[in-house]
């Protein structure tokens, strides 16, 4: 809350600023308004005039030749339909000036960045001229424009560091990001697909079908509530076993008589050193139904017995193929690949535990576990205990595990989740990816991609201020 | 302050856009002027200009405007199709040199996803490319395929064949296939894509061969096991298309499909499913995860397995001297021995409709479905022929697995669903092959046929 | 005494069980790969033929669906171009925000972890049309980009470890009258390398990782563009993994090898960089 308030003060304050600034100014900063270049002009900075006066010139010819007509049809997206006429001289089709909704979409949206940009470095550059103004009443030295690059390797370094990564940030994020956010707004599915068709706004209409308000598949909000409940239980088991089977693996080999411990660690390490596409996709048909593992099983004999019991009805173990079965090999198999990276971690932190409370704690005669429960544990966690929640937050969106192991692999016997293009194994990520790749359902995996980010967002909002802020990790920008 | 990172960051980017903007506008100029080029009285004039051309001459006058032009086209072929595309696209160019020379690059989409590829960015997808025709309807409905009616005359003044002689000279199921909206939309490029009986003729009799039951019987007794894949709506369909029942494919893509009711022959969907639930109920039944069909032949614990002719090669190798194939067995419903159907697939070719050079791209597209081309095609990969002159050719009779998908043939539907029917039908299929259902439970095995039409009918979205 | 020892073998035998069941599947993934059967071995274990011949295919003949060599050098090409960029934004971003201190740095920061809780395969279509505006569709450029492009957000653990570095040295540096920019580059990085390796490393295996954009962007379907990925992913299409997955195996082992390698060479960095970034980070 408090950081809200202090957030919206800045931004208050800026505009403050900006607006002394347009009421103080002299002519030059008041010509600054409509004219980059003016403020600089007038105190003699004509390189940095002739700079501003370039970046005004290129916004407005973007502005002019991309930026307003692709905003002008921002709000209905599109009304040409695409037609078009085999000319048999030239050997080509001849298109009407159709409309692209998608590409409208995307060019509205980049505008609209641009536009944003605009206004923040209009309002200060107005600010920064009044500024120089004052400089020059007061008599104080104003910069040369040597001495103004010389800024940007100094005290304003962070910008020429900041400059290229966030450009591409909101180019290949941001961008992207809320093109998809509008897209749940819209009826973008395989009956509205450009550049053939074009869609249109729907308002919340996608919301309220995907928790049953009709007008979808009636099973969608059934396989929803599905999905999301496995989403959770995978990534809460995924991030605790991994967590702590780390520890415990690095604690066993760390032990004071354990011999090559280097060795020990490379061998385990060698699964994350084979790239996950190889690793799960080999994994996935060792465990096959008519895989290596079942031969061998059938072979030992263990596959009758648990026939005999009752325990598996078919003449294989369905490691892959059957719900439960499934759930709990991808948990395993998230351990087997999971596992040594988090060992590298607890190593490293484990090293770093203060000696001198180990120490202390064998001399008051405390046993393994009592020095684990008391001293190990309570400093892993406080070091790492906001990974914990990244890592979290990680497995929520774990696409590469579940894709390779289920996906043309897992059939689903529900036939609610199979009217719902969803399965049991599913991760909200995975069948979000489906409705895309498979069935073009751009809106609902927008809308669903939308419901992730609120649960992730929630869960992190929440942990964080319970949890991480009571052990003194503050919040989660630290 | 910020003016640095206002120059490198908003310059680069408003620059770049304006750029690429500018580059997208010159597209969108390109579509504009030659929209309204169509309707400006100077285009006209030069239309009927070159139109009086081509009334007055041949093909080659007509060609010569266009020669010396060098013509771009991407192909789209499988995997096992590239040495032969790269032998007719050489043959494509030879013919057609007098017109223009022609830069023809190959690429690798299978037949089986085309259709993802292409619908993910038309504009970027080959101009022309090879499909199974279960994708036609949402291939038309987004507008990717070029009608190939439109090219009427394209198709006749350069490749001499009228879309009426193409039509003639495919079979009529494969041009059914090719077809929607009374409008054909590929070119019909092979068939034989259903699905028949391999056998072991060491193993198995010509009778036993005849109906599931004497069949599996039959395996039993040999210590061997029959396999066929139920976890996929285009194998499962066989038992409901051979007792009557029926799939459609309405223009809006959605399916329709009546297995919950009475088939046109009597039979309930219900005693279908018992049927098949008596299959899959024997011990000498194996259910075949969609796609491993191969890798279980080969394992040598079948001794009959159903699949199509891409198996060809697995089962001569698995079965040896007893390698034979037939038509597919009849099976058990209400008592009566119902033959088994299957859905006839074809592969088809077909047109970019955003493709740069859509009239080339289809004379591409014709070529590479010609009567030599489908002929080469059966030598390369055991393509079984559409093209009725090179499907009548010896060798295609005589190859036993061709013979057979053939003889299967006479009891095959063209494949008429949409997308939503997949799923679900390979849902129902993965409860039957697990025995999920039990043949006692009528009102259990009528809820789950209720449900699979639910969620196979639902709207497209 | 006695029992000291009983304890200390059984630990190790234990240790020894856990590394068999760890290593289980990469055995069979070795072995398989020096099996004269092309396609799955699902009867024995180990093949009941050896031979190279997997090795040999996927090394010499270049059909569509085998050509690992080219594979080989476009991903290695992109792996070397976005480990560059890469690990330049991230590191450039770490310094900004763990060593300098300016207004907006605690929002972007938090802007930053906002924009990470959206599932990234979401936006991969927008990504894409991004792409195509730029014209960048369909080449090895565009797939540097994408990885590349939001790479800046991945800053955290090297900003945890840049916060280690003392501040008394970089005030001191600064008094000698360096520049930010020096004390950067001077004073700051020498004292990274863990983390730099880290970074490195990290930005390099992305390109041998992702099948998911790169079969999106290169999709001309010329095979000889392709990454070694989306290559041997594309062996275990159902109509191909019976008759490439010997070659497959081979391709992962060839594909794992050098990164095994780099990661035992970089293990110490790697551990130093990892904890040392997330005792803060």
């Amino acid at each position: 809350m408090n950081k809200l308030k202090s957030g919206l003060g800045a931004v208050g304050r800026f505009f403050a600023d900006f607006g002394h600034a347009v009421a103080d100014g002299d002519i030059f900063v008041k010509l600054s308004l409509v004219w980059f270049g003016a403020g600089y002009l007038g105190r003699k900075q004509y390189i940095k005039s002739i700079i501003m006066t370039i970046y005004e010139a290129a916004i407005i010819v973007y502005s002019v030749l991309v930026g307003i007509p692709y905003i002008s049809d921002f709000g209905t997206l599109g009304t040409v339909q695409q037609e078009s006429v085999f000319n048999p001289v030239t050997m080509k089709n001849e298109f009407n000036d159709y409309d692209n909704s998608f590409t409208i979409l995307l060019f509205s949206v980049i505008t609209l960045v641009i536009w944003a940009f605009a206004l923040y470095t209009w309002m200060y550059n107005v600010k920064n001229v009044y500024r120089l103004q004052k400089e020059e009443e007061q008599g104080r030295h104003i910069n040369n424009f040597r001495e103004d690059l010389n800024d940007y390797i100094n005290k304003k370094f962070y910008v020429t560091l900041l400059a290229l990564p966030t450009a591409g940030v909101v180019l290949f994020i941001i961008v992207p990001l809320f093109v998809m956010i509008f897209v749940a707004f819209t009826n973008y599915d395989q009956n509205h697909m450009p550049p053939s068709a074009l869609f249109d706004w729907v308002g919340i209409k996608n919301f309220v079908s995907l928790f049953g308000g009709g007008g979808l598949t009636d099973t969608f909000g059934y396989a929803f509530v599905r999905v999301l409940g496995w989403t959770l239980v995978w990534s809460f088991f995924a991030t605790l076993t991994t967590y702590f089977g780390g520890i415990l693996m690095s604690l066993l080999i760390n032990g004071k008589d354990v011999r090559g411990k280097a060795a020990w660690r490379v061998l385990f390490m060698i699964t994350i050193a084979v790239p996950q596409f190889v690793s799960l996709l080999l994994v996935r048909n060792f465990f096959a139904d008519n895989g290596i593992m079942n031969t061998i099983l059938a072979n030992i004999g263990l596959t009758g017995f648990l026939q005999d019991i009752g325990l598996i009805s078919n003449n294989y173990i369905p490691f892959l193929t059957a719900p439960g079965w499934a759930h709990v090999m991808i948990i395993l198999i998230n351990i087997w690949i999971g596992v040594p990276y988090q060992m590298l971690i607890a190593n490293g932190v484990l090293m770093n535990i203060p000696s001198e409370q180990l120490e202390s704690a064998s001399i008051d005669g405390a046993n393994s576990w009592q020095t684990f429960r008391n001293i190990t544990m309570p400093y892993v966690f406080s070091v790492t205990g906001p990974a914990l929640v990244t890592d979290f937050v990680k497995n929520i969106n774990n696409f590469n595990v579940i894709y390779l192991l289920t996906s043309n692999f897992y059939t689903t016997t529900n036939q609610a989740m199979a009217n719902s293009q969803a399965k049991e194994t599913d991760l909200l990520v995975t069948w979000l990816f489906t409705l895309t790749q498979d069935y073009y359902n751009y809106k609902m995996a927008a809308t669903i991609g939308i419901i992730i980010f609120i649960i992730c967002a929630l869960f992190t909002l929440i942990v964080f201020n319970r949890v991480v802020a009571r052990t003194g990790q503050g919040d989660f920008a630290s | 302050m910020k003016k640095l990172l206002a120059l490198i960051l908003a310059m680069a980017m408003a620059l770049s856009l304006v750029a690429c903007g500018g580059s997208s506008d010159d597209s969108g100029d390109d579509a504009s002027s030659a929209g309204s080029a169509s309707s400006a009285a100077e285009s006209e004039g030069s239309a009927t200009e070159s139109e009086g051309d081509a009334s007055e001459a041949d093909a080659s006058s007509a060609g010569a405007t266009a020669s010396g032009e060098t013509i771009s086209l991407t192909v789209w072929g499988a995997e096992e199709d590239q040495t032969l595309l790269a032998e007719l696209v050489e043959g494509f160019k030879e013919t057609y040199a007098d017109y223009a020379t022609f830069d023809i690059q190959i690429g690798v989409e299978s037949e089986s996803t085309a259709k993802d590829t292409v619908l993910t960015d038309i504009e970027a997808a080959a101009d022309v490319f090879a499909f199974a025709d279960d994708q036609l309807v949402s291939l038309v409905n987004a507008g990717a395929l070029q009608s190939i009616d439109e090219m009427d005359a394209a198709l006749q003044t350069y490749a001499g064949k009228s879309v009426a002689d193409i039509e003639a000279a495919n079979g009529s199921g494969s041009v059914t296939a090719a077809t929607a909206n009374d409008t054909l939309y590929a070119f019909p490029m092979g068939g034989g894509n259903n699905y028949f009986l391999y056998y072991d003729s060491s193993v198995l009799s010509e009778e036993d061969v005849a109906s599931w039951d004497s069949l599996l019987a039959a395996a039993d007794a040999a210590g061997k096991q029959v396999g066929m894949t139920l976890a996929s709506g285009w194998y499962n369909a066989s038992f409901f298309l051979g007792a009557g029942f029926t799939t459609t494919l309405n223009d809006d893509g959605t399916t329709g499909i009546d297995w919950n009711g009475t088939s046109s022959l009597g039979y309930t969907g219900v005693d279908v499913v018992k049927g098949i639930l008596s299959i899959t109920g024997n011990s000498a039944f194996m259910a075949i995860a969609d796609g491993d069909s191969s890798n279980q032949i080969a394992s040598g614990s079948l001794c009959a397995a159903v699949s199509g002719t891409w198996d060809a090669e697995a089962a001569q190798a698995a079965f040896g001297d007893g390698y034979a194939a037939c038509k597919l067995p009849t099976f058990t419903v209400a008592g009566d021995q119902v033959q088994q159907g299957c859905y006839s697939g074809f592969k088809l070719i077909g047109v970019n409709a955003y493709s740069e050079n859509v009239g080339w791209a289809t004379l591409l597209a014709e070529y590479l479905t010609n009567e030599e081309a489908q002929t080469a095609r059966f030598e390369a990969r055991q393509l079984a022929p559409t093209n009725t002159n090179a499907a009548a050719d010896e060798a295609v009779a005589a190859n036993v697995a061709i013979a057979a998908s053939s003889a299967q043939d006479v009891y095959g539907v063209v494949q008429t669903v949409g997308d939503k029917f997949w799923d679900p039908a390979a849902t129902f299929g993965e409860i039957l092959a697990q025995n999920q259902l039990s043949a006692d439970d009528d009102d259990a095995i009528q809820a789950a046929l209720d449900e699979l039409v639910s969620g196979v009918t639902a709207a497209i979205e | 005494m006695k029992k000291k020892t009983v304890k200390v073998i059984l630990k190790h035998l234990f240790l020894a069980l856990l590394v068999l069941v760890w290593l289980v599947p990469i055995i069979w993934l070795v072995v398989t790969s020096f099996s004269a059967y092309n396609g799955r071995n699902t009867s024995t274990f180990f093949p009941t033929e050896w031979s190279t011949i997997q090795y040999v295919k996927l090394l010499t003949g270049t059909d569509t669906v085998a050509n690992f060599p080219a594979w080989f050098m476009n991903t290695l090409v992109v792996a070397i171009a976005n480990c560059v960029v890469s690990s330049i934004f991230v590191l450039m971003v770490a310094y900004a925000f763990a060593c300098m201190d300016f207004r907006g740095s605690k929002g972007l920061q938090n802007l930053s972890v906002i924009v990470n809780l959206f599932p990234g395969v979401l936006s991969m279509i927008a990504v894409y049309f991004v792409l195509k505006a730029l014209g960048l569709t369909n080449s090895h450029l565009g797939l540097i980009l994408v990885y590349s492009g939001g790479s800046g957000l991945g800053y955290l653990i090297a900003k945890g470890f840049f916060g280690t570095v003392p501040k008394a040295l970089q005030e001191a540096a600064k008094l000698d009258g360096a520049s930010e920019a020096r004390c950067f580059f001077q004073v700051v990085l020498p004292m990274s390398r863990p983390i730099i390796v880290y970074t490195i490393i990290n930005s390099f295996l992305v390109p041998w990782m992702d099948f998911v954009y790169a079969k999106m962007i290169l999709n001309a379907g010329v095979s000889s563009q392709w990454t070694v990925a989306i290559g041997l992913y594309n062996m275990l299409d159902k109509s191909l993994i019976n008759t490439y997955f010997g070659q497959f195996c081979a391709g992962g082992v060839l594909v794992s090898i050098p990164i095994s390698i780099l990661y035992i060479i970089m293990q110490k960095f790697y551990v130093e960089g990892v904890t040392g970034g997330a005792v803060k980070g």
